[in-house]
């Protein structure tokens, strides 16, 4: 008779042997009537396993996962409009405040003269103003768009 | 074409079927799954809420080339030991203390029930640790072979069998401490 194979049979029965170990415990179990009990042991704990009887999530926690992640997913696709809907007001303010530049100077009858010299205060003080106006209203927006992480969890 | 693609690339440009999709084909075993691995209802239903909000969340990282369970199965068991080790920091693979026997006056319909082979087993795979109450749902519950087992656990082959056989005799030495060997038989 071949060496007792009790080390194998617990994998053999969880079916997670290779070619050559399995084949060993089929033939050693063959002929050993010891080895040839435990192993159907371990096949019915197998078994056993296979049919554990297990909860199945209820409805109410598959519904209430549902609504969370579509509030996620409502989340996630506001803050992207918002995201597009900033960057579109930056670009329009910006063209606004060069277009608004522009047609003062037209509008005053020094555009034709400020193309041919250096820039004067009036057009330095404009700039300021529109760059001070910018910044304050990005720290104002940065300020108002900080969301804490806990803010966007759902419970 | 592969049901699960397809409702994962739905999800991934925001259309909640879907996750109705795959939610309807996973959830039973990610649920079954959860409970095995934490141990606790309340704590598998709110890993298995977390879960969907990842998944809902990190759908563009998920590589459409390969299965989607593995990598659903994969963002559960982070969520699920990241919960046990906040729980218990020391280890993951020890054995909680064996809970007290059934007194003999306990209530006979419920000592009846308890008798019950099934429910024993599961008593007793409750009792385990939660790495070897994993490996043992992994490979009777979810059917995966030892390689697939393997991959699902981020370890070598070796490894998973090792922890397979483990599981395995640690199970019986509970089972066989919990009640006469002819019982579970």
């Amino acid at each position: 008779m071949s060496a007792h194979v009790t080390e194998l049979l617990a994998l053999a029965a969880a079916g997670s042997l290779g070619r050559e170990e399995a084949r060993r415990v089929e033939e050693h179990v063959r002929e050993c009537a010891a080895c040839a009990a435990e192993a159907a042991e371990w096949r019915r704990l197998a078994e056993g396993l296979a049919r554990m009887p297990s909860l199945r999530p209820s409805r109410v926690l598959v519904s209430r996962t549902v609504e969370a992640v579509e509030e996620r997913l409502a989340e996630r696709s506001e803050r992207a409009w918002n995201r597009a809907a900033l960057g579109f007001a930056v670009a329009f303010a910006w063209t606004m405040a060069v277009v608004s530049w522009l047609l003062l100077d037209l509008l005053t009858g020094e555009l034709a003269l400020r193309l041919d010299r250096p820039v004067g205060p009036t057009a330095a003080w404009y700039a300021a103003y529109v760059i001070a106006g910018w910044l304050t209203a990005g720290v104002a927006a940065a300020l108002l768009g900080r969301r804490t992480p806990e803010e966007g969890r759902i419970a | 074409m592969d049901p699960d693609r397809d409702d994962a690339a739905r999800l991934r440009r925001g259309d909640t079927a879907g996750l109705a999709g795959l939610m309807g084909r996973h959830q039973d075993r990610l649920f079954r799954y959860l409970l095995r691995l934490v141990g606790d209802e309340a704590v598998a239903e709110d890993t298995f809420q977390q879960t969907w909000l990842q998944v809902a969340e990190r759908i563009a990282r998920y590589d459409r080339s390969r299965p989607f369970a593995p990598w659903l199965f994969a963002v559960a068991r982070n969520l699920a030991l990241d919960h046990l080790r906040r729980r218990r920091p020391e280890s993951l693979d020890e054995r909680p203390e064996p809970e007290a026997p059934a007194t003999p006056d306990a209530d006979p319909f419920a000592r009846a029930v308890a008798r019950q082979q099934g429910a024993r087993l599961a008593e007793a795979v409750a009792g385990l640790a939660p790495l070897d109450r994993e490996v043992l749902s992994l490979r009777f519950e979810e059917d995966l072979a030892l390689p697939e087992l393997a991959e699902r656990l981020a370890v070598p082959l070796p490894t998973a069998k090792a922890r397979l056989y483990r599981a395995l005799t640690r199970l019986r030495e509970r089972l066989l401490a919990r009640a006469p060997a002819e019982e579970w038989r």
